[in-house]
């Protein structure tokens, strides 16, 4: 395997009295799709919203590019590389396609701005086609493309994506994850994301199995048995 | 009179629009209702006075600056820290209401006199289809609309103008694509009560500004941005034309006295059939 990007040691999480993750251990590498699977309340958001920084965490180590993070604010993670893409309000609505993107790269390197918003519209033209649109005026699809987008010009080195499959049609999943992983191969970034779809196994290199806030098994997916990971975790089947 | 009651009423609102485009930017990005914004401009408009003697551009200056940086301060070190730690709509009202009152103690103890009038100078009368009208008083209300014009420039061709309405629209996201957002919080804190400043200075040379003036300024500019749609700036300058012509024909019709009983029954009226305002609210938090 190679360096680990992302390691993750014993995550505690509460919400209120409620233990929402138990002692957990993660890890993510570089140029690796990671998928964490897992039930409704499992915890998969909790885990991706801790990393980002967006929830604080009860007990844990979490250290990024060999940096412990867990103390930093969402601000110095994101400076640091990562971006969370989350599953519900996750673009800016009153604003248009190009204004979400233009706004999203503001920590990348001047130069680079154009190409990496030139690189979300070759990935998704409809977006590029719409670039005049008001946000929250694209349909539910298009939305979600969107804010793959902005995790994209982000720039970041590994991208979190909360369920990203969630209310969407069986043919634009597999179109998005066929681009999940396109992006991976053209740009080598680490990407992590939360999934109930079934689908997730043919993209991610390796799957996180979490129960009750508790990890079940983390595994290579090819050393995983598909109706194991369908039966015990995975709601959404073609 | 149809026509002297149209310019008094365009004007009043092109006055009134300053503290209220101050509330609806404060609003529209922080979030935060801020009630001291009059008073703060108001004790902005008594340092103006104050310098007056010196140089008035100097003093304009200071005047103004002095707001947006009380503005910063306030919400850098006050305002942001309550809103992270889960402050309420009740907590902000009691907490500005009291900024409010240490900035009125504040003019009373700094400044010799309650009352004072703004002498700017006399820049002319200009004749509108027959009527005269102060130059100064134009020159009011074209820089409210061209402070209106500066505002949505910015919002659409800066990168700081789109981290504003980022912020306004997904403060969440905004955080996660990596917005300074307490800075943004700052900055949109300062400039809204630079404004009201500024609209206290135009008040304070057209009428006369005292302590009371501030509250005025401050509440009425808060009603009139929600009746416009609180946060969206379109609907607080139509709101504030509007009630700047219910003013002024309330005052021709039936007498200062009525002004404000038919204004606010106007107001009840207006956000019993559209309680998001005229134009709706753009803050989508």
């Amino acid at each position: 395997m190679n360096q680990s990007l992302l390691h993750v040691s014993g995550l505690t999480t509460f919400y209120g009295k409620v233990c929402a993750l138990k002692s957990i251990n993660f890890d993510a590498h570089d140029n690796e799709i990671v998928g964490i699977v897992g039930p409704n309340g499992a915890g998969k958001t909790t885990l991706l919203e801790s990393i980002a920084g967006s929830l604080h965490i009860a007990e844990g180590k979490i250290e990024f590019a060999g940096q412990t993070i867990e103390h930093l604010s969402v601000l110095k993670r994101r400076e640091l590389g990562i971006m969370l893409v989350p599953q519900d309000r996750n673009i800016f609505p009153l604003m248009s396609v190009k204004k979400n993107l233009d706004v999203s790269v503001i920590l990348s390197e001047k130069a680079e701005r154009k190409e990496l918003i030139s690189y979300v519209y070759e990935l998704f033209p409809v977006l590029k086609e719409r670039r005049r649109q008001t946000a929250n005026t694209l349909s539910g699809g298009q939305q979600k493309m969107l804010a793959v987008g902005i995790g994209i010009v982000s720039n970041a080195r590994i991208i979190l994506i909360d369920e990203p499959s969630i209310g969407l049609a069986p043919k634009l999943v597999t179109r998005l994850f066929d681009t999940l992983k396109r992006i991976q191969q053209d740009t080598g970034k680490t990407i992590v994301l939360s999934e109930q779809n079934i689908k997730v196994l043919h993209i991610a290199d390796r799957l996180f199995g979490l129960e009750a806030g508790a990890i079940r098994f983390d595994e290579k997916t090819e050393n995983l048995s598909k109706e194991l990971v369908k039966d015990l975790y995975l709601g959404s089947i073609d | 009179m149809l026509l002297n009651g149209t310019i008094t009423g365009l004007i009043m609102g092109g006055i009134l629009s300053l503290p209220v485009l101050g509330v609806a930017v404060i609003y529209g990005i922080t979030g935060i209702p801020n009630f001291a914004i009059g008073i703060i401009g108001v004790f902005g408009g008594f340092l103006a006075w104050y310098f007056l003697s010196f140089s008035i551009g100097l003093a304009i200056v200071i005047g103004v600056v002095a707001c947006f940086a009380i503005g910063y301060i306030i919400q850098t070190v006050l305002l942001t820290p309550i809103s992270e730690k889960g402050g309420d709509a009740t907590l902000f009202f009691i907490i500005t209401i009291s900024l409010g009152f240490v900035f009125e103690g504040m003019i009373r103890a700094i400044f010799p006199r309650p009352n004072i009038s703004l002498e700017l100078p006399h820049i002319g009368t200009i004749q509108l289809a027959g009527v005269g009208v102060e130059a100064f008083k134009i020159f009011a209300l074209v820089f409210a609309l061209g402070t209106l014009v500066l505002i949505r420039l910015l919002e659409e061709h800066t990168e700081v103008g789109k981290s504003w309405q980022a912020t306004s629209q997904n403060l969440k996201l905004a955080k996660l694509v990596g917005i300074r957002t307490n800075r943004v919080f700052s900055i949109a804190s300062g400039m809204g009560c630079a404004l009201a400043c500024v609209g206290a200075i135009f008040w304070g040379s057209l009428y006369n500004l005292t302590m009371l003036s501030g509250w005025d300024l401050g509440f009425t500019g808060f009603i009139v941005a929600v009746v416009g749609g609180i946060g969206n700036i379109w609907g607080g300058i139509i709101s504030a034309m509007i009630m700047g012509m219910v003013m002024s024909f309330s005052g021709y019709l039936l007498g200062g006295m009525w002004q404000s009983v038919i204004l606010y029954c106007i107001v009840i009226l207006v956000l019993i059939i559209a309680p998001k305002g005229i134009l709706g609210s753009e803050r989508s938090l």
